[in-house]
């Protein structure tokens, strides 16, 4: 019936013709899917874009609200996370399984830092009251002469949120490749899983370079 | 699927060095006064980090030229979005129809209860005056 060569892997479904076709058919499914991340991310970039051009002010003067310090620290955090998850796939492609989970748990840790100096960033602003829109209330002896701070605050708290579900989303899927490679189902013969995770990592850290020269780098 | 390209090491870790000595440049020349420079300058340093990433971190470099197509043309509907946009809210001034002088939006948040209404340049906006509109007023 079917067409498969009793010796084609069993990763690889009947309706691909060979396991390289299926691989390119998976990588290229996934740019497709990127395509649509990057425009979800567009409205925000365009809404940031507008805000900017008619409030430049607002962003100079609120932008100094925010703390450069931990902005920088969560940017070396993601890049490093983003060389340890090119790392897990350079050493599942050299057959190396212990590495890779070694990669893949370090990758995991690193999100999980990144959230955190996140959540130090988000209850800081809640406690003073650095907030979108109508519920901004912060009145600190820095914030007397600010121009429309919870403009600001409504673009920071959006693009930095939606950024920041995507490294929760990006650890759930992380943890999955943990478990699986060690189960050993991932191997140099068929890591696609790993590899379209990694692209998806990696758009997470693409966003967060733009993400924080536009907001903590402000003139 | 040996035939997959498999990058070495050093070329990882000398992009990853890179990303963090660009970060450093970004953040340096942060402090230093430009003026609309420095907004140029930080997205070309974005730019470059992030063609960096594409390139090496997601394979673009070395896969299947259809993956940068699809990738670039996100890019490109991205410019279209901004341009068609900008075509829009960028002249609205000329309109009378600017948000800042029409309508000021920092009347909603709480803090402003306590404090004059200002335009985003700082100056004290009267609630009542509304020179720019005055045409409705004579109907």
């Amino acid at each position: 019936m079917g067409h498969h060569n009793p010796d084609s892997p069993s990763h690889l479904k009947h309706y691909f013709y060979d396991v390289n076709q299926q691989y390119e058919t998976s990588k290229f499914a996934m740019w497709a899917f990127i395509l649509t991340e990057v425009l979800t991310f567009a409205g925000l970039f365009v809404a940031y874009i507008v805000y900017r051009s008619w409030y430049p002010d607002m962003f100079v003067d609120a932008h100094k609200l925010l703390d450069v310090n931990k902005g920088l620290m969560n940017t070396i955090v993601l890049i490093t996370s983003s060389l340890t998850m090119a790392l897990a796939i350079w050493a599942i492609q050299k057959n190396n399984k212990k590495l890779s989970v070694v990669m893949l748990v370090a990758t995991f840790i690193f999100a999980l830092v990144f959230l955190g100096i996140k959540y130090l960033e988000y209850s800081h602003k809640f406690e003073v009251g650095q907030l979108p829109g109508e519920f901004y209330s912060y009145m600190g002896p820095d914030a007397a002469h600010l121009n429309n701070p919870h403009i600001f605050f409504s673009i920071y708290f959006i693009m930095t949120g939606l950024h920041g579900l995507h490294v929760a989303i990006g650890m759930g899927l992380i943890a999955w490749l943990i478990y699986s490679t060690q189960k050993g189902n991932l191997t140099s013969e068929y890591y696609t899983p790993m590899e379209m995770i990694g692209i998806f990592w990696h758009l997470v850290d693409l966003i967060w370079i733009y993400l924080f020269p536009l907001f903590y780098l402000i003139g | 699927m040996s035939e997959h390209h498999i990058t070495p090491l050093r070329t990882y870790l000398i992009i990853a060095a890179s990303l963090l000595f660009l970060s450093g440049v970004t953040v340096w020349v942060s402090y230093i006064d430009l003026g609309s420079f420095n907004i140029v300058l930080a997205m070309l340093v974005a730019t470059v980090k992030a063609s960096l990433v594409a390139f090496f971190f997601m394979h673009l470099l070395w896969d299947d030229k259809k993956n940068l197509t699809m990738f670039l043309m996100s890019l490109m509907f991205f410019g279209i979005f901004v341009t068609i946009t900008m075509l829009d809210t960028a002249f609205r001034g000329d309109l009378g129809l600017n948000p800042e002088t029409k309508d000021p939006i920092n009347k909603r948040a709480a803090f402003y209860d306590t404090l004059p209404l200002t335009d985003t340049h700082g100056h004290p906006v009267d609630e009542h005056s509304d020179e720019h509109h005055e045409d409705k007023d004579h109907h």
